[in-house]
């Protein structure tokens, strides 16, 4: 059974005013249980919106919402409920923070859930563990780490709930290579781990390449291309008609299809290319 | 969220919009005065036909104006009704047992209204309906600026206000984020006690705050590295002219002005109210 | 000096001071020559002192040691007056990687104007030079328009258009493009590109992504406050095991033919474009097949 179910679900902002638009438009989508899904798109897309419907922040202006075949909004008072099963890093997360300690600040996911000092301090410490911070953090002022750390100490904020499903929002938004690494290894290992659902909402092909299994990409409110990361990838020129960046590695191959280099179109690594390649010379000599 | 429109100003164009804004500031406080210096019937009418003349002119829809006016029809009922109630001058007109309503009540009251209305209405087009914020900032600035000489920061505080404006909806938005990020860790704003909701609110404004801070510091480095050094020396791409509208528009208002006390002293003895 | 180096800098070094008292440095010796009309980018990850290197330049800390030239004269000098501080800011200008945080204004022309009206120019000049500006960077259908309204990218060519309205010789992007999506990052990277050639700015790109820097004519690759490499990008590139060591990606194109090469197949030629590098694999191939 799907995770997550999307039947019919229409966005609406301020509707029944002059101003009313469209952000998402009657989307139908599954996510699977335990998969990691990436979610692309420009800009206005109506991404923001998607994750936002997906753990209750944003209701549904048509269509439903279900999370292990439930509606969601079937009881609106246990909305809260729905929250802490489906976690969500908003973009840029280090910019809410507000305790004056690292430990504080994580622990204020776990606390509107109720749990009991033990069990937070096991979560905080699992959840650090995760984003690859040591415990002499925990002490701290986040306000004095750096972004990369903060960014890390915002992600632990809503780890340490253990979300079924975990939705982030540009994890990796602005950070450099290494920073970025840590992140979504991080990501890895908590799937890997706990067994939970990613989506993740990022611009840059490669790391969605390297790290989903499904691609649902986004265009104007409407679901233009879903399916497994091969899938989608095989599709670079409408990727690139709806202004994405495609992996440069799909374009390099395009460029010698046109140049009549007969080269399978839908590799988008940089480990499979070399394969394809050493097999144009003839393979490794 | 990124269609919050600052103030109430309506994007059109008319002869009020091209206006001077320091015209219309002046014009704007001569029109309050003149509001209430109407007095009696006949002021009153012509006040009631101006306030139409400037909706008209405006082009803005009436829609919109009468929006602006709802938000204080409650308070205008009750001391309209205050008004009748309480005044005991003139004819009685009707008597309810518990309270008397003498003909001098209802016309107090009625101008009462009008002149609520007009003000506001008048005001709100002469000023925000038709002048953006920041052209009004400017208005005030340079019909401020003699007051420089007195040492008075006219430009700084014009500078405040018009950075103010800027960063209104930006801040909007942050405050939005933060509220959904703390939303999805499970803070509720709207259960629980006032101390409580009052406490939930500190998750949401810490980081406003520092988030204020680092947007104030920030805009501070780049308007220095773009040679901001104060008012001194800068010179201003729009020119604000008062061209021969400008000077007309004011010559209409102080003619209004003058008609108006000229009813008051002339015409006043031989009118019923 | 250099007749033609456009800002000099001469064993340039700075720290900043610990809360236990220590004292931290984030650039040491550093010494570059940037020519007049350069394309020149800083690479180097977070924390490695790139971003402190541009505040330098444009005056917002003042260097432990060392001297910085720029047109000639030296902005180190603790005699300068706030006026000769005034001159050279208007020489180089800067754009932030938040473009909220450089707008001033509420209404998009007025902010291009804000600089110039800085100046002291002349009103009828200043709207020459602020329609000007936002021609180039493609934004005059929004001279009338709110900021707030705006995307990103088109935000932070608003913030390009407010710098060029001053006539800078040279312009400054500290990770000007970190907080956009592609396609707003791509906007700024043409506008970039055409400020340098048609307008002959020069440019000092201060990123952390490669293939941003693959566009310069020069990088600076910095790491933990020293020089590692300077070089053209085909010449950096060339050593993309020393890039990933100090944190960095190599554009994907470019790791693939170091792996191609150390597979002993030879590709010669610049690389680090998907147009690049089928140019030369093409031509390896041919190559190959002529020989056989």
């Amino acid at each position: 059974m799907a995770k997550i179910k999307l039947q019919d679900v229409s966005f609406f902002y301020g509707k029944g005013t002059a101003y009313c638009k469209e952000a998402l438009k009657k989307v139908n989508i599954e996510i699977k249980e335990g998969s990691i899904t990436g979610l692309i798109g420009h800009t206005g897309s109506g991404k923001s919106t998607m994750l936002q419907l997906l753990n209750g922040l944003a209701t549904p202006s048509e269509g439903k919402v279900y999370l292990d075949g439930v509606d969601i909004w079937e009881k609106p008072k246990e909305i809260g409920k729905v929250r802490f099963r489906v976690g969500l890093v908003m973009q840029y997360p280090e910019y809410q923070l507000f305790e004056e300690t690292v430990e504080k600040d994580i622990a204020f996911g776990p606390k509107n859930m109720g749990l009991n000092e033990a069990e937070i301090a096991e979560r905080i410490n699992e959840a650090i563990d995760f984003v690859g911070l040591s415990s002499d953090v925990l002490q701290k002022n986040p306000f004095d780490l750096s972004g990369g750390q903060k960014r890390r100490v915002a992600i632990a904020g809503v780890i340490a709930m253990r979300p079924e499903v975990l939705v982030l929002d540009e994890p990796a938004a602005g950070l450099d290579p290494q920073g970025r690494d840590v992140i979504l290894d991080g990501i890895f290992k908590y799937r890997e781990k706990t067994g939970a659902t990613v989506i993740i909402v990022s611009h840059s092909m490669e790391d969605m390449a390297r790290l989903c299994d499904d691609i649902i990409v986004l265009s104007h409110g409407e679901v233009v291309l879903n399916g497994t990361r091969d899938e989608v990838f095989a599709e670079s020129e409408m990727l690139e008609r709806i202004g994405l960046a495609v992996p440069q590695i799909t374009l390099l191959m395009h460029e010698l299809n046109a140049r009549g280099i007969k080269i399978n179109n839908g590799i988008y690594t940089e480990e499979a290319a070399v394969d394809e390649i050493a097999g144009l010379f003839g393979g490794a000599r | 969220m990124k269609s919050v429109s600052l103030g109430q100003y309506y994007a059109v164009k008319s002869p009020i919009h091209s206006l001077d804004p320091r015209i219309k500031i002046v014009l704007a406080i001569l029109y309050i005065v003149i509001v209430f210096l109407c007095s009696n019937l006949l002021s009153m009418a012509l006040l009631l036909v101006s306030a139409i003349v400037i909706v008209a002119l405006s082009n803005i829809p009436l829609k919109i104006v009468i929006k602006s006016v709802k938000p204080i029809l409650f308070i205008i009922a009750f001391t309209a009704i205050i008004n009748i109630f309480w005044t005991t001058e003139g004819n009685l007109w009707l008597d309810l047992g518990f309270a008397k309503v003498y003909d001098k009540g209802v016309i107090n009251a009625l101008f009462l209204m009008v002149r609520i209305f007009v003000l506001i209405i008048g005001s709100s087009i002469l000023l925000t309906y038709t002048t953006t914020p920041i052209a009004l900032t400017d208005g005030i600035e340079r019909l401020l600026s003699p007051l420089k000489r007195i040492g008075l920061p006219v430009h700084d505080f014009a500078m405040i206000m018009t950075i103010a404006l800027r960063f209104i909806p930006t801040l909007m938005e942050e405050a939005e984020k933060i509220m959904n990020a703390q939303k999805a860790r499970g803070a509720d704003f709207t259960n629980g006690s006032l101390i409580q909701r009052a406490k939930a609110l500190i998750p949401i404004l810490i980081p406003l705050f520092s988030s204020s801070i680092r947007h104030a510091l920030d805009l501070a480095t780049a308007m220095e590295c773009r040679c901001y050094r104060g008012g001194e020396g800068r010179t201003r791409m729009k020119i604000l002219k008062c061209r021969a509208s400008d000077i007309f528009a004011l010559l209409l208002v102080i003619g209004f002005g003058a008609a108006v006390v000229c009813i008051n002293i002339f015409a006043s003895p031989f009118l019923p109210f | 000096m250099n007749s033609d180096s456009y800002i000099k800098i001469e064993d340039l070094c700075i720290s900043y001071e610990e809360d236990d008292g220590g004292r931290t440095s984030v650039l040491k010796n550093i010494s570059l020559d940037i020519k007049k009309g350069e394309y020149l980018a800083v690479l180097g990850h977070n924390g490695s002192g790139k971003s402190t290197l541009a505040k330098l330049l444009n005056m917002i800390l003042e260097p432990d040691s060392g001297k910085i030239y720029i047109d000639g004269k030296e902005i180190t000098d603790p005699e300068m007056t706030e006026d000769d501080v005034f001159e050279l800011r208007k020489k180089v200008g800067m754009v932030f990687q938040n473009p909220d945080n450089q707008l001033v204004a509420t209404i998009v022309e007025d902010d291009v104007a804000f600089g110039p009206e800085n100046l002291g120019i002349e009103p009828a000049e200043i709207r020459r030079r602020v329609d000007e500006a936002l021609a180039v960077v493609g934004m005059s259908d929004y001279a009338k328009g709110e900021p707030a309204r705006l995307s990103g990218g088109q935000k932070q060519r608003i913030a390009i258009a407010g710098i060029l309205a001053m006539k800078p010789d040279c312009m400054i992007f500290d990770e000007s493009t970190a907080m956009l999506d592609p396609l707003g990052r791509r906007d700024i990277m043409n506008t970039v590109e055409k400020l340098n050639r048609e307008h002959g700015i020069t440019i000092i790109m201060i990123t952390h992504y490669m293939d941003e820097a693959a566009r310069a004519n020069r990088i600076v690759v910095l790491n933990d406050g020293e020089i590692l490499m300077d070089g053209s990008p085909a010449e950096i590139f060339e050593k993309s095991d020393k890039l990933r060591e100090c944190g960095l990606d190599v554009p994907q194109c470019v790791g693939l033919v170091h792996s191609l090469k150390k597979q002993g197949i030879k590709i010669e030629g610049e690389c680090h474009t998907p147009t690049a590098c089928a140019e030369a694999i093409a031509a390896a191939l041919e190559k190959k097949n002529g020989k056989n």
